[in-house]
């Protein structure tokens, strides 16, 4: 029989993308975003503090031929050795790094993997469970103790975030576009006191995914913020009551085709997709379980901005789906699968490589299983014991993953403190390989998994130019025209007396204080050096000492592009 | 990506002695880098400027309304609604005829410079995006590898004449098929955000922070958190941002491109090739062709973006002189299912055509179309040609590289380009 039901039909105008993106984001073209990066000079007028009129050049200044040709031809010579110690295996001559630092190289970790020093440890939890902090929140989570402090995020129901809303109400931000709902996210991240539970729904949207661009096309755009509060909403509750919701969710019916499919001809995508990466992953089901399940799982239908399960589309023939026999329905599928062994062993993987480091061990998620198991699938319990495991705080975890664009964005964004508008922030993630509500496909982003992935040449010097433009440029913020960061301020009021205390007391919070000190000697050697010829009014100590302008704002930006910022 | 060039040769010597103990990563990334130092010097010796583009067409293109078996009435029988009319497909010969959308690559096939490649895959598809990817840019048919067939191929020759842009990735994350152990590849979402913009305080163009900067990562200790990945991330950056800003200020190109991702990433790779930058690997990705329903609209535009996006590519390059340098080949994870779905879509499937194009490849249907009437147990196509052929074939006969090295084993080669 045939139903009549709405579904937004798909725009043809909008191909989709639910495999890997186009090489660059459309929606960077769009207006909203010109103002990041942009292809001409940017005119005077957009700079923070009083600059002459030359306009700006893009960094076209030769380096010091010492970091690039010296380093070339070590190389080549390096690699002309390499090749030379091929057969015997007995002794190789190559670079310099000792065997015990090759193996943590390139985030292997500390093989020694012990805890990690106790002012380390709240910063890291609210990287891990957050999004990093301020000064103050820093002091107000360090004095709950880390146990409290994981109290505290777990029981977000006990913490309002209602000067949050309200400061998202007054923006007025229409949800109907895709940008607007990247811009609100990222807002709420930023500004949220229920930092874990703002995480919790990233994890979540990077797992059990779908995308804007098919979602039923520009009428239908609301449907991704409804997935998203429904994942808020549960990102607690038991896995069951999760796989329920996802299920029927209007985004998820209509993102992998569940809504198209049909009794008489079952649509395979929903189901393959289902066990492959939301439960059970390749090697625990068959296609023929594919089949099955397909069937067993029609029904369901997007109606406008909801959803219905119609029994009289249900397919009712007898099923075979993983050594389960019957006519089976949605509920039962979801129920085999909540309760299939591999399930726990699955969900447990991904939190702990999200949340703690990669490639974990058995041992290292079975905890995690367990709890899955005793607390009836319950999530929150699940991550309580997470982020109580000795490896969350061990010295692998810390700085153990490579902050993704998100992490990232937000992160600088919270931890200065920001009161904008945030209209620049998703043309930035997306520069940066991550565009929420458009994961690259249904698996997900791959640098959820393998945090390395987010880094590369490009997206480096995207990073280092969001700081750039978060510090200097100011554009950020269309409605805010003054500046973003202002650091005479800043000084003032943490009382700031001399170039030490300016490197402490950012590093304090933006790098846990970890800074070691011929670096921290770097950094102080660049706020103390000579520049005559700096824009912009001198910034002055509390010691009434005056430094150019230029190099006390150069010195935040070293450390907010340095190698150990882009770490979580 | 785990251990870089850096972790090998940083400053000073490193003496790895039989009996010490070696983490199983660590082995194997010697070994490994062993045997791609001798890939990279065998590569350099044949040294030339050819380059190979790459287009991944990532969800699985429908190969069967791609390249159109529209005389076979199975085809009509199996795709009552979505299969392509006889009226519409443009015909090459009499069994196949190319999607209407695809005109401009006929243009090419009339002049003689495109191949299609029938019935391509592999023993045991999987029906899974994502362990198909794999299989395909990792050439592990358990979907376990992790170093892409072109790293293997680019890493050892990016150091060596200094450029970065052996190989250049259109996007905002680098391709598995580039993944490399010892060589980062520039992975570019366009030309203007490729670079470091300087603070405007700053007179002197920015060139004090950067030279921090730079010391900043070039001091980061060895034994820190993903030294090695940052640190060449960093140089390859500083390194490429400056050269690619060179060439664009005197770069034009020499046909309209299209708008969109797709064609905007063609003409940087376009550009580097026009320019001198040293490209030999170029690879973009065009995405979306996962279609389970309503395919018709979806498939429509992306055939149109694909053969308008790689004609204006290769006209830009023929106007520059450059056609006769370069060969462009697409690759999609799988084809579909040869029944359409009720959906007005098609499910995973399996074999499929692809393309190769460009003035040194010889016209003509290479491979053979599997057949429509018997089909693997899904109602699946049966591969005719093994993907790692069409890989060996421009490896040995377009990159002057080993094939045999890089793909660890030979798999013949094919004559669509000719035999060297």
């Amino acid at each position: 029989m045939e139903i009549d039901i709405d579904m937004y039909d798909d725009e043809p105008t909008q191909p989709r993308k639910s495999i890997k993106p186009q090489p660059t984001e459309p929606q960077i073209e769009m207006g909203a975003t010109q103002e990041f990066l942009p292809a001409q000079p940017l005119p005077n007028t957009q700079f923070a503090q009083g600059v002459p009129t030359v306009p700006l050049q893009p960094t076209t200044t030769p380096f010091s031929p010492r970091a690039t040709v010296s380093r070339r031809k070590f190389m080549g010579v390096s690699v002309a050795g390499l090749a030379a110690i091929g057969g015997a295996g007995a002794a190789a001559a190559i670079g310099g790094v000792a065997l015990a630092k090759l193996m943590q190289n390139g985030g292997l970790g500390d093989p020694s993997n012990g805890p990690m020093a106790s002012n380390m440890q709240i910063g890291h939890l609210l990287r891990r469970a957050g999004f990093g902090a301020t000064p103050d929140e820093l002091t107000m989570y360090r004095n709950l103790g880390f146990n409290g402090a994981v109290d505290r995020l777990i029981n977000y129901q006990q913490v309002s975030d209602n000067d949050m809303e309200n400061r998202l109400n007054a923006l007025n931000i229409d949800l109907n576009s895709p940008q607007n709902q990247q811009r609100w996210w990222l807002l709420r991240m930023s500004w949220t006191q229920r930092p874990l539970l703002e995480k919790m729904t990233l994890f979540w949207h990077g797992v059990l995914t779908s995308s804007f661009r098919k979602v039923g096309g520009p009428r239908a755009y609301m449907r991704m913020i409804i997935q998203n509060q429904f994942l808020r909403n549960h990102a607690f509750d038991t896995f069951d009551n999760i796989l329920l919701g996802i299920t029927s969710d209007p985004a998820m019916l209509f993102y992998l085709d569940l809504t198209k499919s049909r009794k008489t001809a079952p649509n395979e995508n929903y189901a393959r997709e289902l066990m492959e990466l939301f439960t059970l992953g390749l090697g625990h089901y068959t296609q023929q379980d594919v089949y099955e399940g397909a069937a067993a799982l029609t029904g369901w239908h997007v109606k406008g901005l909801t959803s219905q399960y119609y029994p009289q589309d249900h397919n009712d023939l007898m099923k075979t789906y993983l050594g389960h026999t019957g006519n089976l329905d949605y509920k039962d599928v979801l129920n085999i699968l909540a309760n299939h062994p591999a399930t726990p062993w699955f969900i447990a993987r991904k939190l702990f490589t999200f949340f703690v480091y990669e490639n974990p061990s058995d041992d290292d998620v079975k905890p995690l299983v367990d709890t899955y198991v005793q607390s009836g699938h319950n999530m929150g319990e699940v991550m309580r014991t997470l982020l109580l495991l000795p490896q969350f705080a061990s010295t692998k975890a810390y700085r153990g993953r490579i902050k993704s664009p998100v992490e990232f964005t937000v992160g600088a964004y919270r931890a200065m403190n920001i009161n904008g508008d945030g209209a620049g922030l998703p043309a930035i993630t997306t520069l940066m390989g991550q565009t929420l509500f458009d994961p690259p496909n249904v698996a997900g982003w791959p640098g959820d998994k393998v945090s390395a992935l987010w880094l590369n040449s490009g997206t480096w010097m995207t990073r280092l130019n969001y700081i750039d433009l978060l510090l200097a440029r100011g554009t950020i913020a269309r409605t805010n025209s003054a500046p973003l960061v202002n650091l005479q301020s800043i000084v003032e009021t943490h009382q700031l007396n001399t170039p030490e205390q300016f490197v402490d007391h950012f590093s304090s919070f933006l790098l846990d204080g970890e800074l070691a000190s011929d670096r921290r000697t770097q950094l102080l050697d660049y706020f103390t050096s000579q520049d005559t010829s700096s824009r912009g009014a001198p910034i002055t100590l509390g010691n009434g000492t005056s430094y150019p302008f230029g190099r006390v704002r150069g010195t935040l930006y070293l450390m907010m592009s340095s190698p150990e910022y882009q770490l979580n | 990506m785990k251990l870089t060039r850096r972790a090998m040769i940083k400053d000073g010597l490193l003496v790895v002695s039989a009996g010490m103990i070696m983490p199983a990563i660590f082995s194997r990334g010697v070994a490994s880098a062993q045997s791609q130092a001798l890939d990279g010097s065998r590569l350099a010796q044949s040294a030339n400027d050819r380059t190979l583009i790459v287009v991944q067409m990532a969800g699985g293109n429908d190969g069967l309304n791609t390249v159109v078996p529209f005389t076979d009435p199975l085809y009509q029988k199996l795709r009552p609604t979505i299969g392509l009319s006889d009226t519409k497909v443009i015909p090459l010969d009499t069994r196949l005829g190319l999607h209407p959308n695809l005109a401009p690559l006929k243009k090419l096939w009339d002049a003689g410079h495109m191949a299609i490649v029938e019935g391509v895959g592999y023993p045991n598809q999987s029906l899974s995006h994502f362990q198909a990817m794999d299989i395909w840019q990792t050439l592990d048919l358990n979907g376990n590898g992790s170093q892409g067939w072109l790293g293997k191929l680019v890493s050892g020759l990016v150091d060596q004449e200094g450029h970065p842009f052996k190989a250049i990735d259109i996007g905002v994350q680098t391709a598995q098929a580039l993944q490399s152990i010892s060589t980062q590849v520039p992975t570019i979402s366009s030309v203007k955000n490729y670079r470091i913009y300087p603070d405007p305080a700053d007179t002197d163009g920015g060139n004090a922070r950067l030279q921090a900067l730079m010391k900043l990562y070039n001091s980061y200790p060895g034994t820190a958190p993903y030294a090695a990945l940052l640190d060449t991330t960093a140089l390859s950056a500083q390194d490429g941002s400056r050269q690619l800003l060179q060439s664009d200020a005197t770069y034009r190109p020499a046909v309209t491109y299209p708008t969109g991702p797709f064609a905007d990433g063609l003409k940087v790779l376009a550009e580097a090739i026009v320019q001198g930058l040293g490209l030999r690997v170029g690879y973009v990705t065009l995405g979306g062709f996962d279609t389970h329903a309503n395919q018709q609209a979806t498939h429509d535009a992306l055939m149109l973006t694909l053969g308008n996006g790689l004609s204006a590519f290769y006209n830009d390059l023929a106007a520059h002189g450059k056609a006769d340098n370069v060969v462009i080949m697409t690759w999609s994870e799988f084809g579909r299912r040869v029944e359409e779905n009720g959906s007005l879509g098609t499910d995973h499937g399996t074999a499929a055509p692809l393309f190769v194009l460009g003035n040194p490849v010889s016209k003509g249907i290479y491979g053979e179309p599997p057949s429509l009437s018997s089909l693997d147990q899904n109602g699946n196509l049966k591969y005719t040609l093994d993907f790692r052929s069409v890989y060996a074939t421009v490896l040995d006969r377009w990159m002057g590289a080993s094939s045999k090295d890089v793909l660890g084993g030979s798999f013949g080669t094919q004559n669509f380009l000719p035999q060297v």
